[in-house]
């Protein structure tokens, strides 16, 4: 007997999901590009358009991408809430969030008012649908930890997206540091309110789960998530009323903002270094990195935070370590877990049987493992190309271009052997043939 | 009422469930089979109740969550107490 007839009774199809991962590369290889040809004036400050058009690469195209979808994968598992209608929404959710991307860092790029009202419009409509859909799910949910975890991040998003059409709408980007306030308060909801809690929300379940570490504390389940969202609020208030309150209610709201996220860093890398089983894991190894990535991000906040960093590139390199080497560091890790998962789960519940279908080989450690390398280079290489010599970015824009084509084949490869055992187990020889996965 | 023990708590997904749904696959008519899980297995339950099984879950002593499963058509094992989170 075997799991072959899993019933999967919420779960979308696989493709309701894997099509928001399998497109996140693509928009990471062009962040990384952008990068590339704008060379050393990229980093030059916060405002050059090549660093708007690449952060925005980044944040929507790989790391909202990735979280939207896999948000469509996990309210049904996690939250025991599926989206309705999961089909039509990743349809339309996607090509807009794609379409409205591409639009947005073009416009960056190449300033003008027909991509400035497409990529306002798709954004708007594709999050807004998207949010909706989530938020009707999620408001239906049981509450715990995650799934409030998942409704503040979702706020959070609701925020940066309102924040960004009226910066949007406000003017051409050459004006946009006219008004620093609006873009701290879009970044810092964005960063903290958005990616950063739903990836501690998600950590809760999937890192016991997928990395075998022993639970989160409950204390720390129940309060950490809730009281970053406090602190970031603080933060924004400071932010908007600066002349109001004094610098103290800033530097403290910014300080509580860092401890927190110190104190989820430092729990998972202690969890992980807890795990009983030490085989070499590409996911554990991508988490271990991305709170390393973290951890760097937040020494540099509590720095500003007590006045000993002032200067502005060190905020730029905290942001940088925030998107590339926190962010998107989780995801990789979680990508390379539920990628293979969900195509063993889906492949089982199509009646092939799991005895003839090996998860490990969708994604094989050879393939994953030494990915996490060049991808650590590419976040170490940002400290130079922000700090030292901007021609730094050259190397480090290399190795980051390279990590998204890695993970990029990847995926395609576990796809097209997703499908070649698909079609193998519907053939009339299915349960003769062996389908075990080993073409790689 | 024979047991069977299966200590699937150090695995990580997918391997519980193969190694139930394998399990459950040999066991000898009147035996049941008693796992040792830290999760709760969602996935399995649906799978059980189409294939004939009945299960009970109950916190473990040594691990997180154990469950107890037999077939439908025949008798509940002594062991299985209450209170259960879960049965059918």
């Amino acid at each position: 007997m075997s799991a072959a007839g899993l019933r999967l009774d919420q779960a979308p199809p696989f493709f309701v999901p894997l099509r928001f991962f399998i497109t996140a590369p693509i928009f990471g290889a062009l962040a990384a590009a952008t990068l590339l040809a704008g060379g050393p004036q990229a980093l030059a400050s916060r405002w050059t358009p090549t660093a708007l058009a690449a952060t925005h690469l980044l944040t929507l195209g790989f790391l909202t991408m990735t979280m939207v979808g896999a948000l469509m994968q996990l309210l049904p598992v996690l939250a025991g809430s599926p989206l309705r209608h999961p089909r039509t929404v990743a349809t339309v959710v996607h090509g807009l969030l794609s379409a409205g991307t591409l639009a947005l860092a073009a416009n960056f790029l190449i300033p003008g008012p027909v991509l400035q009202f497409v990529s306002l419009a798709a954004l708007s409509v594709g999050l807004g649908v998207f949010l909706f859909a989530a938020g009707t799910s999620l408001a239906r949910a049981r509450s715990d930890a995650t799934v409030l975890a998942m409704r503040l991040a979702a706020t959070g998003l609701l925020i940066t997206l309102l924040i960004g059409v009226l910066i949007g709408l406000g003017g051409t980007p050459s004006r946009f540091s006219a008004d620093k306030t609006s873009t701290d308060m879009h970044l810092a909801s964005g960063l903290i309110g958005w990616i950063a809690i739903l990836v501690m929300g998600v950590a809760y379940q999937v890192v016991p789960m997928f990395q075998l570490t022993r639970a989160y504390p409950s204390w720390l389940r129940r309060w950490l998530v809730p009281l970053l969202f406090v602190a970031l609020l603080l933060w924004i208030i400071a932010a908007r009323m600066a002349h109001a309150l004094p610098a103290l209610f800033a530097a403290l709201s910014l300080g509580l903002v860092a401890t927190v996220l110190a104190i989820f860093a430092v729990t998972t890398l202690w969890l992980q270094s807890q795990r009983k089983r030490r085989l070499p894991d590409a996911t554990v190894r991508f988490w271990t990195l991305s709170m390393i990535g973290l951890l760097a991000a937040v020494a540099i906040m509590a720095g500003h935070a007590v006045g000993i960093i002032v200067e502005p590139r060190f905020a730029l390199l905290a942001v940088a370590w925030l998107i590339v080497g926190f962010g998107i560091s989780a995801v990789h890790g979680m990508l390379y877990k539920i990628v293979p998962f969900l195509a063993w789960l889906h492949l089982n519940a199509a009646g092939a049987s799991s005895a003839q279908t090996n998860m490990k080989a969708f994604l094989p450690d050879s393939q994953a493992l030494p990915h996490v390398w060049l991808h650590a280079a590419a976040v170490a290489l940002l400290a130079p190309a922000v700090l030292a010599d901007p021609r730094w970015i050259y190397p480090a824009a290399l190795a980051l271009l390279g990590s998204f084509i890695w993970l990029g084949r990847n995926l395609v490869l576990a796809t097209l052997l997703y499908l070649r055992l698909q079609r193998a187990s519907k053939s009339p020889q299915a349960s003769t043939e062996k389908i075990v996965g080993t073409a790689r | 009422m024979p047991e069977r023990v299966l200590d699937v708590s150090d695995l990580p997904p997918p391997e519980p469930l193969e190694q139930v749904t394998a399990a459950l696959g040999n066991l000898a008519p009147g035996d049941y089979l008693r796992i040792l899980h830290r999760r709760e297995p969602l996935l399995l339950y649906p799978w059980l109740e189409e294939h004939g099984f009945v299960w009970s879950t109950q916190p473990g002593e040594t691990t997180s969550f154990e469950i107890f499963i037999w077939r439908r058509s025949e008798e509940q094992p002594t062991i299985v107490a209450t209170p259960v989170l879960k049965r059918t």
